[in-house]
């Protein structure tokens, strides 16, 4: 999912426009929330557009959580939590699900794993059955996690394969954190896929999928009261755990340039990332690193597309990436370049558009324009039952508050150039960033920058 | 992630029209206007936003050759509208939070915009001035021209992006259904701005296309609104082509792909499937849900899950209005690239051999049913099957008879169906993977032919 996740950005905003008087978008007021004697907290959107429903669960662990020798065991536990529990053995969760119309799917991020289930709505029942079985009861069973280390070989190695970005983020996390485990990718390191232990596994699951360190959100067609019976019912019994260890490494201020190089022979062009060290979410440059990096490479009239794809011929695709996290992470620019041209050339018209904000500042035009795609994106997200979902669980996470998502917009009002201004050259910095070359040649004296 | 999927037939398969329980179209206008274009129009007002499309038919089989014409035809409305430049549409479109596309399939092209419901007057003028008034700017052409080529070369360091276009070339030989959308580095390479503009001449006029229009909107004034800016728009329909039929293959093949630095060999296997008109379309669907359509599908169920050879295995039927194919589609590491085809084959055999008992058809009925209603819930995905039915002249049935299709599918049927609709001799392979490793091995499945990932031409 993390490959989807770059591809898409996100500017999840809104405002209360005039006309929304007239329709049925959700608003605050839709949104209905209850927390259970065991700390689970649940969200619901009553939504009878059609005759279906989800539930999200989002449980506060990914790869942040885990340290050298478990890398990637969030996400091998996004997998082992399909492979049976008490009530419902090996491969009866997906038999059952679908028997009763039901699909799923889940991801694993830096942050968080969640758990995504859509369904016709009269089979919720048997959802919060199925649920509160591997929540409470998994079976670890010693086979299944052997041919569960082959599923994930295979998923780590077609995302190499078949990914440039993939390929390339690996080697620039880990050169812009050497203490923080952001520092590994999200899959994790291939020898920790190949030997992590039972015991492992079972640590892990009694510390993270306790109902106190999830948050879920229901949205479709169900009503509040049917879904708080069936809470109680199926998940309340469920007992809470000790809240799980603080992240405690801090990644140490970054005071020079990085740089990465990975060959891959099948390239046709050279790729480059540019990753640079910002703050997170709960920041209050949020909003205006959000702004930035949609100016700079999201749409055809961004900074960055307009300039190096469409005048200047260097690329033929670029996109800026700043994820939503818990810790501080990165900002990252990517760019594919055009034939013929070099990785060295395309960095330098990279940093060129980057120094002339830093040096010059946005329009204002740019930033309403922004603002104006905020609100029109916003409907596109609330305009299904999983957008909502999985919006609000976003939002509750990384902002503390689900109400977040309604004030976006009006969070974004109070943004201003000299912001913007001031995040680029505060944060867009030489010293700060690590780059990386993903190139068909060996790395040489003679290719160096 | 738990699942991806794989292939450009199997997103072919996921946007084919399956249908639920209680799903009927939404109710829509439906009325033409005296030049010929075909409108419809359905009001969906749970939020304040409006998709406007037109539906072209023509696509990829018109090619004549020129592989890629049709693409680069729909990407062309783009290079500036009347009076506006390419970045001029490109900054009003932004600042009103629009978004504009152009796409492309084998036998249509859609062009489609999607905007806030207070720029209605506004912008659907400016999606008639893209539609209606493009300027084909030879400047941008060639900017274009020249960027599209790096993308398709680029597009060659995925086995992923091209196997499923390798695969359909393989499948129907000359036959216009194999064309790639996309095209040819060596056919994109002759295309000139002139070839456009003949294209665009010659299938873009208004009795050789449909408008939809679904979203929050006005009815009484958005049919005065088209009325004033299509209404004047002319131009003669071409005539119906009338495709040959597709020769049937004779013996197995096999196109191994060469991608020296590969991990893992990325394959497809199929061969005759049906068309979107076909009576028994909806069982099919419910058949191939059991097979490779779900996460507990045999083909993932076996070599996913019993043994961790791929992370996912899928099959799916790619339909066209007059035919289609059919395909098994995974991957794996280079050392268990005949292990696991040797797997999918078996496990697809099950379906002759074994065959659908009660419980297993139950279940697949439910989850099609089921799985139904999310795939048409919001007005870009409604006009977009409006578009797909006017297209391939499919008719509501497709969709309201959908439910009662499922449900009078038995046993009996199911295996019968088996037998008539699901290609079981002369399969055809697509490999890409490591060719020094794989050569020899592969030799056994089929008359070998072998290309190299950078250099082939379909």
């Amino acid at each position: 999912m993390k490959q989807t996740l770059l591809l898409i950005s996100f500017c999840l905003v809104m405002v209360f426009m005039s006309m929304a008087e007239v329709n049925a978008a959700t608003r605050k007021s839709d949104v209905k929330s209850f927390t259970l004697s065991n700390g689970m907290t649940i969200l619901v959107v009553e939504d009878q557009s059609i005759p279906n429903a989800n539930m999200y669960l989002f449980w506060k662990v990914g790869s942040r959580n885990e340290v050298p020798g478990i890398t990637g065991l969030s996400h091998f536990f996004e997998h082992m939590m399909f492979n049976g529990a008490k009530k419902y053995g090996p491969k009866q969760f997906d038999k059952v699900m679908e028997a009763n119309g039901g699909a799923n799917n889940a991801y694993t991020t830096e942050n968080l794993t969640v758990y995504t289930n859509w369904f016709p709505s009269d089979s919720i029942e048997v959802m919060f059955d199925l649920e509160a079985d591997r929540i409470q009861h998994l079976a670890i069973d010693e086979k299944m996690v052997e041919s569960e280390r082959g599923v994930v070989t295979s998923e780590r190695s077609t995302g190499l394969e078949n990914s440039n970005v993939r390929m390339i983020m690996e080697e620039v996390k880990g050169a812009a954190f050497r203490a923080h485990p952001y520092s590994w990718s999200v899959i994790g390191h291939q020898s920790d896929i190949d030997s992590w232990t039972l015991q492992d596994l079972k640590d892990f699951h009694r510390t993270y999928y306790a109902p106190n360190n999830a948050f879920v959100v229901i949205a479709g067609d169900v009503k509040l009261s049917q879904v708080k019976k069936l809470a109680k019912k199926y998940w309340e019994p469920i007992p809470a755990q000790p809240a799980p260890q603080k992240v405690r490494t801090v990644e140490p201020e970054q005071r020079g340039e990085r740089r990465v190089y990975v060959q891959k022979s099948s390239v046709t062009s050279p790729n480059i990332m540019l990753a640079y060290h910002v703050p997170a979410t709960s920041s209050d440059d949020y909003y205006p690193l959000e702004m930035l990096s949609n100016i700079l490479g999201n749409g055809d009239s961004s900074r960055l597309i307009r300039s190096l794809i469409d005048e200047q011929q260097l690329a033929t695709s670029i996109f800026t990436y700043f994820p939503k996290s818990f810790d501080p992470n990165l900002f990252y620019v990517y760019a594919v370049a055009a034939k013929d041209v070099s990785a060295e050339k395309l960095e330098k018209a990279v940093v060129k558009e980057i120094n002339k904000v830093i040096k010059e500042g946005v329009t204002q035009g740019e930033l309403e324009k922004e603002k104006n795609k905020a609100q029109v994106n916003f409907y596109r997200t609330i305009s299904t039952i999983n957008g909502k979902a999985n919006t609000l669980g976003t939002y509750a996470l990384y902002f503390g508050d689900y109400s977040k998502l309604f004030s976006a917009v009006e969070d974004m009002q109070n943004v201003t150039v000299e912001d913007i201004k001031r995040v680029a050259s505060t944060y867009l910095r030489k010293k700060n960033r690590t780059v990386g070359i993903l190139a068909a040649e060996e790395d040489s004296q003679e290719e160096d920058l | 992630m738990k699942i991806i999927t794989l292939g450009i037939s199997i997103i072919l398969t996921l946007i084919s029209p399956l249908v639920s329980a209680a799903f009927k179209i939404p109710e829509y206008q439906s009325l033409k206007l005296d030049n010929g274009l075909q409108i419809y129009l359905m009001q969906q007002s749970e939020v304040p936003l409006i998709d406007v499309q037109l539906t072209v038919r023509a696509g990829a089989v018109d090619d004549q050759g020129a592989f890629g014409l049709a693409n680069i035809t729909g990407e062309a409305l783009m290079f500036g509208s009347g009076k506006l430049s390419k970045v001029e549409v490109e900054d009003l479109l932004a600042f009103h939070g629009a978004e504009l596309s152009s796409f492309t399939d084998t036998e249509m092209s859609t062009l489609s915009m999607s905007f806030a419901a207070k720029d209605q007057k506004k912008l659907m003028t400016l999606f008639r001035d893209v539609a209606l008034k493009p300027t084909f700017s030879a400047e941008e052409f060639t900017k274009f021209k020249k960027r599209y080529i790096s993308q398709l070369t680029q597009s060659r360091e995925s086995p992923r992006n091209i196997v499923g276009n390798l695969f359909q070339r393989m499948y129907y030989g000359e036959h216009p259904y194999g064309n790639p959308v996309s095209g040819d580095i060596s056919t994109v390479e002759k295309i000139n701005i002139s070839h456009v503009k003949d294209f665009y001449q010659k299938y873009y006029t208004p009795n050789n296309s449909a408008l939809i229009v679904v979203g929050d909107f006005n009815a009484k004034k958005i049919k005065k609104q088209l009325k004033q800016l299509f209404g004047q728009w002319r131009g003669k329909a071409p005539e119906d082509s009338v495709l040959s039929l597709v020769n049937n293959k004779t013996e197995s093949g096999v196109w191994l792909v060469d991608k020296d630095d590969a991990n893992e060999t990325t394959f497809m296997i199929g061969g005759k499937g049906i068309n979107a008109n076909h009576p028994d379309y909806v069982s099919a669907q419910v058949i191939n849900t059991i097979l490779g359509a779900r996460f507990t599908s045999w083909l993932n169920e076996e070599l996913r899950t019993n043994t961790g050879l791929t992370y996912g295995a899928r099959s799916g039927f790619s339909d066209n209005s007059t035919a289609g194919s059919f395909t098994i589609s995974t991957f794996t590491k280079t050392e268990t690239t005949f292990e696991a085809i040797d797997l999918a084959i078996k496990t697809y055999h099950k379906l002759w051999e074994k065959g659908i008992d009660a419980e297993t058809l139950k279940s697949a009925k439910a989850y099609v049913k089921g799985q139904f209603p999310p795939r048409f819930e919001t007005s870009q995905q409604l006009a977009r099957l409006l578009g797909r039915m006017w297209a391939l002249k499919l008719s509501d049935s497709i969709i309201n008879d959908f439910q009662q299709k499922v449900d009078s599918l038995d046993v009996k049927k199911a295996n019968q169906l088996v037998k008539q609709l699901f290609p079981k001799e002369n399969l055809q392979f697509v490999l890409v993977g490591k060719a020094s490793e794989i050569r020899e091995k592969a030799k056994a499945y089929g008359k070998l032919k072998e290309m190299n990932i950078k250099t082939f031409n379909y």
